[in-house]
């Protein structure tokens, strides 16, 4: 054993460390400052919709309604007249003057107030459009209560923009915005609403004025988001600095790791500063989830430091065994953090997945900083010296005692808690709903309470019911249809109002006909709906017209039926009945609603659906490290249940308990995955250890926790004070998000600490034999079982642009037949500067008949430069999208082998010629269209059909390519390649066509210049020789060797 | 706890360095056979024909070859270079130099008649590929091979192999199991990349079974090569050295026991596959112990020598194409090897793994190879591989330049001890006709019992400059 230590200090990798610390303090450094100069390119992302990603089927529909109808940006001003109604003279004048005011803020699209409501009635023959209060500033006492009895009639306003009781009203600012500097839009917006709304309360002390509406929302996003990292930062700090002073009483250890965690942060922030991505309201946690999780890293060297003074004053010493005996445990729990947290950049919800992948990068830095720049400083700072063994250490053995003790009672007794909490999990209830993500303590929540508590709905389900042709929504039935659906919803009760045009249509009929309250009804032809509409929105106000309610080619109108306090649930079950009223009684115009309420409705739902699949791939990744550093099948099967049983505890008691979870939950399995294996992996790599050292499966459980169940304690404390600060967040997925890891964390270490030592103890005692299971044929097995792809069908040549494709065609036809050839090949490769690099080869090339539904086989032998000489290819070209075969003979090894030809886009040995570029192009691998006739270029006196041939497959590195092919002997001569983005790329010359057995053309020069990197590639090819007689025996992998002579 | 056995315990010379053995019973060998003197050293073979067919090469211009001899190809080409090991650490074992440094020559010549009528129109390759190399330390590695001296004929679809040369067999990246046609070059790197010339008689057939599109093969084997193993001054040996040119045999004809192979490789589809059968002598010799010392009433071994007998082995190799993913898998069984415990063992080994290639990383020309394998032998810690319950994961990164820069980065993990070999080659022509590699090499984690231990001080930074021409 001796020798054996005496070795390590010598050569090994920490005793390495020890030795260059100083150059570790360095690189750390270097890291952290070099990482850290992205933190000032970060910005910040407050729109709500960060959270759809762009493939999110809801927000693509949402996209598609906004882009049809308006996107709707609003700002909700709330009013309550706290003596009397509304309808006072100067009431409704503050209410006229600040709709006047209302419209001067910035971006603003549209105000609805209860003064510029347009009311319309009947004079005589003809049709009054005017504004509800038209002249506020001097309103009389008759004007109001008039203007009161024609407002409390009108469903358009009543729980709207007025309560029945005239008691609260509110003001709707409709929004444009640019959406070009999203950072400063909204704040400014709602600054000079703010303004605004002091302004009106210092003038109208008796009206109440609240705000909200979405661009409210946004708003908030910002400022939690912000909230969450202003204030919460320093708790956490506190919080840990708290418990590594009393867990190890060191200020230079408080320090170490303070630096540490901050670099780590650093790190990971900084990496998506570089990345470009803004911050928002999720990823504004990432600094803190980083630093508790570091803390973990930290904590178990120093724990190993504690227990290293007692034994040695030697600090290079402390350092050394301090990595030597935890360095591989801690890089093992940092990548299995990392893989957990890689995992959520399967989630649905783009602020999740860089959570994921900041903190990933976070945690990498951590590592490289707890295995150089930590164990560097402990060997450099000087750390004050302790003989006694910490008061930790000391309670851990009693833990043991009690569990090895206990074993039984704890096996049986853990099993029915886990079975019990484990069955609240169907108890869970996906709730996203975006006003609720805030709690009460923000201003913004409790004022759009009120709103829904007194007025309306904050959550909108949108229908854009379809007429089904243009000018469609004038057709007396689809009104009919709309009215009754319309009506329907009225009466669920948890509707509170639905705006639909058929109100409007309903009162213009009434208003033509004299207001006759009997014509209250749908007009009776398509003409007259037709007419009055017209009429109407000639004579509509500024700004009020009615593009946010019909589409433009008036195909579909817009029905919002708005809930209050509505759970997501409630909606998804409200919708599910309106689809079978739709089905019943209108299945013309059914369809799905959407709304920002909907997208947020069913993205939880998503998300579970999509995180499952990272889920199960971090299991399986984190299973996979589990087994390699434990190198034994059973321990790793065991390590599972402490690794998984703690979230479906969590879950569980949070069915029980609060029952409704945000979109959180779904990140929280993978997420907390990776944490909690940590625990796990040190306990059971101690505890194999002991059973390496020959202990009984009793001392090894006591080697376990006297090793490191310190570390894990006080890294679980650690971790679960940091999460249950990150709690304490007002924005509820990440509060929810924190609380459920905090719970799943302190029920791992339960589990680690009373069921899994039971576990170990009662399954080896069983079975002392311990054999391993041979893992190896499993494995094998596994890996050949994969599944293949099917392959894909040749896809028919067909193409609406017949002459493009008669030409290429003509062109192929001249030249079949031409059998086999060999040439020779020279490229000459010049970078930007004209340095010249030059290839020489040898080809040959084999026609394969047009029936075979194969392309062309070919072998290049390269003889220059001298080193790569010998080296051959063999490609048997397939029909595109199907890769071609291809193998590669490598004579310095004299190995054959097949290669993956799915590479189009890569340069073929550095020069500008892509892979796809040299392949065998067939006819069928692309759709043609024929440009234009001209004179053919480079002066040759031909002219030249112009083709553009667009690529059939997707993973082609172009869009398209126009070729000049000259009408003589049907001979490319030139052909321009446009990239994906569409920009032209390089451009081939051909020249020095020559013909060959009188028939075949080829050229003897072919230059591509790259246009967009100023690099050049020549292809010289000579010597042709057809007819050589060559056959398919000839171009047989297994015979490369034999070609490359 | 746990004996420090490499002091009695032969190293496993299979030069597939880039493992270990296991931990093994290895007190057993000796009881294999009783401790015989070390026989004199056969020195200086082959150098005189050596000598010869340089002058012979170097004489043989492309040109007069052609006018001589009525060649329709002629061509002379060749590779020198230096090549220097450097050690951060002291060695281990006596004799053992700090540093390394030497040379070696490599031509190859060839010369092809096509159509030549007194052969039915056959097409005939001669060729000719020489190597030398040349220690400034160790004698042993100062050697000379054929590592090609053949003439191949070519019948339509037959062909037709006569002499010296390397066939390789085998799909996987860390170690091909079923390559068992030539010998291992094992004082020329730890990779057992290197081979020796195999003296063979060779007729290959093309085959087609409808999709399925091959070749078929048998191979007669006169005569056997010895494997190479280090001297007393290299590093990257064991403490306990092996005298190769001691090599006993456990058939009559010795060298010339003929060796027979055949072996059916083709492509179905995406599917890449070879079955083969070998019988004769292994190609990986056993050890016992070839002289001892007293030491405290105590036998104690001080050289070892290789033991070859004959085997039988079927083999399967195989390989599916999927996109840019390439799912790997070797497997055999061999009958009649003796293991490391001197004992004859049927067994069965295999490897599996998948590579997949990232093309055009991060927007650049740059393609990441991805490598995972797995290696797994039957006789766990009597296996004469240090790949016998091993994951390997590796990344081969190629920038596609001009230069044909790259590099292969690769982690061989043993599953059971954690020993860990890491290995770094890079690559990058210099102008036209020069070429420097690197290969790095460290080995970490180093278990007492196994092989490995022994290279526990030799981490390595192996510098080669080749000049081609």
């Amino acid at each position: 054993m001796d020798e054996r230590i005496d070795q390590t200090k010598k050569t090994g990798w920490a005793a390495f460390i020890v030795r260059t610390r100083w150059l570790w303090v360095v690189l750390g450094l270097a890291l952290t400052v070099g990482m850290g100069m992205g933190l000032g390119k970060l910005g910040f992302n407050p729109d709500a919709r960060v959270f759809f990603a762009e493939e999110n089927p809801d927000r693509v529909a949402l996209d598609a309604f906004e882009a049809e109808f308006a996107k709707d940006d609003n700002l909700i001003l709330v009013m309550n007249a706290k003596e009397g109604g509304l309808f006072e003279p100067e009431i409704l004048s503050a209410i006229g003057d600040l709709t006047e005011k209302a419209w001067l803020l910035p971006h603003v699209r549209r105000v609805d107030s209860l003064t510029n409501f347009q009311h319309t009635y009947a004079t005589g023959d003809e049709m009054i459009v005017r504004d509800l209060v038209p002249d506020p500033a001097n309103i009389t006492a008759e004007d109001a209560a008039e203007a009161r009895e024609i407002a409390l009639t009108r469903p358009e306003l009543v729980h709207s923009l007025i309560d029945p009781d005239a008691r609260f009203g509110a003001m709707q600012v409709m929004f444009r915005l640019p959406g070009k500097n999203p950072e400063t839009e909204v704040p400014m917006i709602v600054e000079e609403t703010q303004a605004l709304a002091a302004e009106f309360r210092a003038a109208h002390p008796d009206i109440e004025l609240r705000l909200t509406g979405s661009v409210m929302i946004n708003n908030q996003f910002a400022e939690s988001g912000q909230d969450d990292a202003g204030s919460l930062t320093p708790l956490m700090f506190g919080a840990i600095l708290l418990i590594i002073l009393i867990a190890f009483r060191s200020l230079l250890g408080m320090l170490m790791t303070v630096l540490v965690i901050a670099m780590s942060a650093v790190i990971g922030l900084g990496a998506l500063g570089w990345s470009g991505v803004p911050l928002n309201s999720v990823t504004v946690l990432a600094p803190l989830i980083i630093m508790t999780l570091a803390v973990a890293s930290v904590v178990h060297m120093l724990a190993s430091v504690r227990q290293t003074m007692v034994e040695t004053p030697d600090r290079r010493e402390w350092a050394r065994v301090a990595l030597d005996e935890h360095g591989g445990e801690i890089a093992v729990a940092c990548i299995t953090t990392a893989i957990g947290f890689l995992a959520l950049n399967f989630s649905i919800s783009p602020p999740f997945r860089q959570l994921g992948n900041i903190v990933a990068v976070g945690i990498l830095g951590a590592l490289f900083l707890t295995l150089t720049f930590l164990p560097a400083l402990i060997a450099i700072l000087p750390m004050k010296r302790r003989t006694a063994l910490a008061a930790t250490d000391r309670i851990m053995l009693p833990i043991a005692e009690f569990v090895i003790g206990w074993r039984k009672p704890l096996l049986i007794g853990m099993s029915a808690i886990v079975i019990l909490f484990a069955s609240g999990i169907p108890k869970l209830a996906l709730e996203d709903d975006f006003v609720r993500y805030f709690d009460e303590r923000y201003e913004f929540r409790r004022d759009s309470d009120y709103f829904e508590r007194n007025l309306g709905g904050m959550n909108i389900m949108e229908y854009a019911l379809p007429a089904g042709r243009s000018d469609g929504i004038n057709d007396p039935a689809y009104l009919a249809s709309v009215k009754d659906f319309t009506e329907w919803l009225r009466d669920q009760p948890e509707i509170t109002h639905v705006r639909s045009m058929t109100d409007v249509i309903q009162r213009l009929n009434m208003n033509m006909h004299a207001d006759d309250p009997a014509m209250m009804k749908l007009p009776e032809n398509e003409m007259a709906a037709a007419q009055f509409l017209f009429l109407y929105e000639l004579s509509l106000g500024y700004g009020m017209d009615l593009t946010d309610q019909i589409n433009v080619d008036r195909s579909a109108m817009r029905i919002s039926a708005s809930m209050a306090e509505a759970t997501t649930s409630d909606m998804l079950a409200l919708d599910a009945k309106a689809q079978a009223w739709l089905a019943d009684n209108a299945p013309d115009i059914a369809i799905a609603p959407t709304g920002m309420s909907q997208v947020f409705n069913l993205i939880a739902y998503r998300d579970v659906r999509a995180m499952l699949s990272g889920t199960v791939l971090a299991l399986v990744a984190i299973s996979f490290l589990i087994l390699l550093i434990l190198r034994d099948v059973k321990l790793g099967l065991i390590s599972l249940i402490p690794n998984l049983i703690p979230a479906a505890m969590a879950f569980g008691i949070w069915g029980y308990s609060v029952g409704a979870v945000t979109l959180a939950i779904a990140v929280v399995i993978a997420m907390t995955l990776g944490i909690v294996v940590d625990d796990t992996v040190h306990f059971l790599s101690k505890y194999k250890e002991g059973k390496r050292l020959g202990m009984t499966p009793e001392d090894a459980v006591r080697h376990s926790f006297s090793k490191v169940g310190m570390a894990l304690f006080v890294t679980t404390f650690a971790l679960v004070a940091g999460f249950a600060i990150l709690s304490t967040s007002g924005f509820a997925v990440n509060g929810d998000m924190a609380k459920l890891t905090a719970l799943t964390i302190s029920l791992a270490l339960v589990a680690d600490f009373l069921l899994l030592p039971a576990l170990l103890i009662t399954i080896d005692r069983r079975d002392t034999m311990t054999a391993s299971l041979k893992t190896a044929p499993a494995a094998i097995a596994a890996l050949l079982g994969l599944g293949m792809l099917a392959a894909p069908s040749p896809a028919s040549a067909q193409s609406a642009e017949a002459k493009g494709l008669s030409i290429v065609q003509e062109a192929e036809r001249r030249d079949l037949g031409w059998g086999d050839f060999t040439n020779d090949g020279e490229m000459i490769l010049r970078d930007s500067r004209g340095n010249e690099t030059r290839r020489v080869w040898r080809g040959m090339n084999l026609e394969r008949p047009a029936t075979a539904g194969e392309g062309d086989w070919s072998v290049i032998v390269f003889s220059a430069p001298r080193d790569i000489s010998g080296t051959a290819t063999l490609t048997q070209a397939k029909i595109e999208p199907a890769d071609d075969d291809q193998w590669l003979y490598l004579p310095a090894v004299k190995r054959v082998k097949r290669i993956s030809s799915s590479n189009r886009t890569g340069k073929f040995v550095g020069s500008e010629f892509s892979f796809e570029d040299l392949g065998s192009q067939e006819v069928e691998d692309n759709t043609y269209k024929w440009l234009r006739d001209e004179a053919c270029p480079g002066g040759t006196g031909l002219t030249c059909h112009v083709v553009e041939g667009y690529p059939k497959n997707a993973r082609s590195g172009y869009s398209k390519r126009v070729s000049w092919v000259d009408t003589t002997n049907y001979n490319q001569h030139k052909t321009e390649f446009y990239n994906r983005r569409g920009d032209l790329e390089k451009t081939l010359t051909a020249t020095g066509y020559q013909q060959y057995v009188g028939k075949y053309w080829r050229p003897s020069r072919l230059d591509m210049q790259n246009v967009q990197t100023g690099k050049s590639t020549t292809l010289m090819q000579s010597n042709y020789n057809f007819g050589t007689g060559m056959s398919e025996g000839d171009f047989n992998a297994q015979r490369l060797p034999r070609l490359s002579r | 706890m746990m004996t420090r056995y490499h002091a009695i315990c032969p190293l496993h010379p299979s030069g597939g360095g880039l493992g270990w053995g296991g931990h093994s019973a290895c007190d057993t060998v000796t009881s294999g056979k009783i401790p015989l003197p070390a026989s004199p050293r056969n020195g200086g073979r082959g150098h005189t024909a050596l000598a010869a067919i340089l002058t012979l090469t170097l004489l043989a211009t492309p040109t007069a070859a052609e006018e001589l001899l009525g060649a329709d190809f002629a061509e002379l080409r060749g590779e020198v270079s230096v090549e220097t090991i450097l050690f951060p650490e002291g060695p281990l074992f006596a004799g053992q130099d700090h540093n390394s440094l030497s040379f070696a020559f490599e031509p190859t010549g060839t010369l092809e008649w096509n159509d030549v009528e007194v052969l039915g129109g056959a097409d005939i390759t001669a060729s000719i590929r020489p190597f030398l190399r040349i220690d400034t330390a160790d004698e042993e590695r100062t050697h000379f091979d054929l590592r090609e001296a053949k003439l191949d004929l070519r019948f339509g679809n037959t062909d037709v192999t006569i002499g010296n040369d390397i066939v390789f067999w085998g799909k996987t990246e860390i170690d091909q199991i079923v390559d068992i046609v030539n010998q291992v070059d094992a004082v020329e790197g730890t990779d057992g990349e290197d081979k020796l010339g195999q003296p063979m008689v060779a007729i290959r057939r093309i085959l087609e079974f409808g999709d399925f599109s091959g070749q078929a093969s048998v191979f007669y084997f006169p005569y056997f090569r010895e494997r190479t193993f280090l001297g007393e001054e290299s590093r990257f040996r064991s403490g306990l050295l092996v005298d190769g040119d001691d090599a006993r045999y456990e058939t009559g004809a010795e060298e010339w026991t003929p060796s027979f192979a055949a072996r059916l490789a083709g492509f179905y589809g995406d599917f890449d596959v070879g079955f083969h059968a070998y019988h004769g002598l292994s190609r990986d010799p056993a050890f016992e112990v070839s002289s001892a010392t007293l030491i405290g009433g105590q036998i104690v071994p001080t050289s070892l020598r290789p033991v070859y007998g004959r085997i039988t082995q079927v083999g399967f190799d195989g390989q599916y194409t999927s996109g840019a993913t390439l799912w790997k898998a070797e497997a055999i069984g061999r009958f009649d090897q003796r293991n490391l415990a001197f004992e004859e063992e049927d067994y069965v080994a295999a490897i599996a793994g998948v590579e997949h290639t990232l093309y055009g990383i991060g927007g650049t020309n740059f393609d990441l190879g991805l490598i995972a394998e797995y290696a797994y032998d039957s006789r766990g810690d009597e296996a004469l591989t240090p790949f016998q319950n091993d994951a390997v994961i590796g990344a081969r990164l190629a920038l596609n330049d001009a230069q044909d820069t790259s590099a292969l980065l690769t982690a061989a993990i043993d599953t059971e001890t954690a020993e860990t070999a890491l290995r770094l080659e890079g690559e990058r022509r210099l102008g036209d006709s020069f070429k420097l590699s690197i290969v790095g090499q460290t080995f970490l984690n180093t278990d007492d019992a196994s092989f490995l231990d022994d290279l526990r001080d030799d981490h390595s930074l192996r510098l080669t400059l080749s000049a081609f021409w």
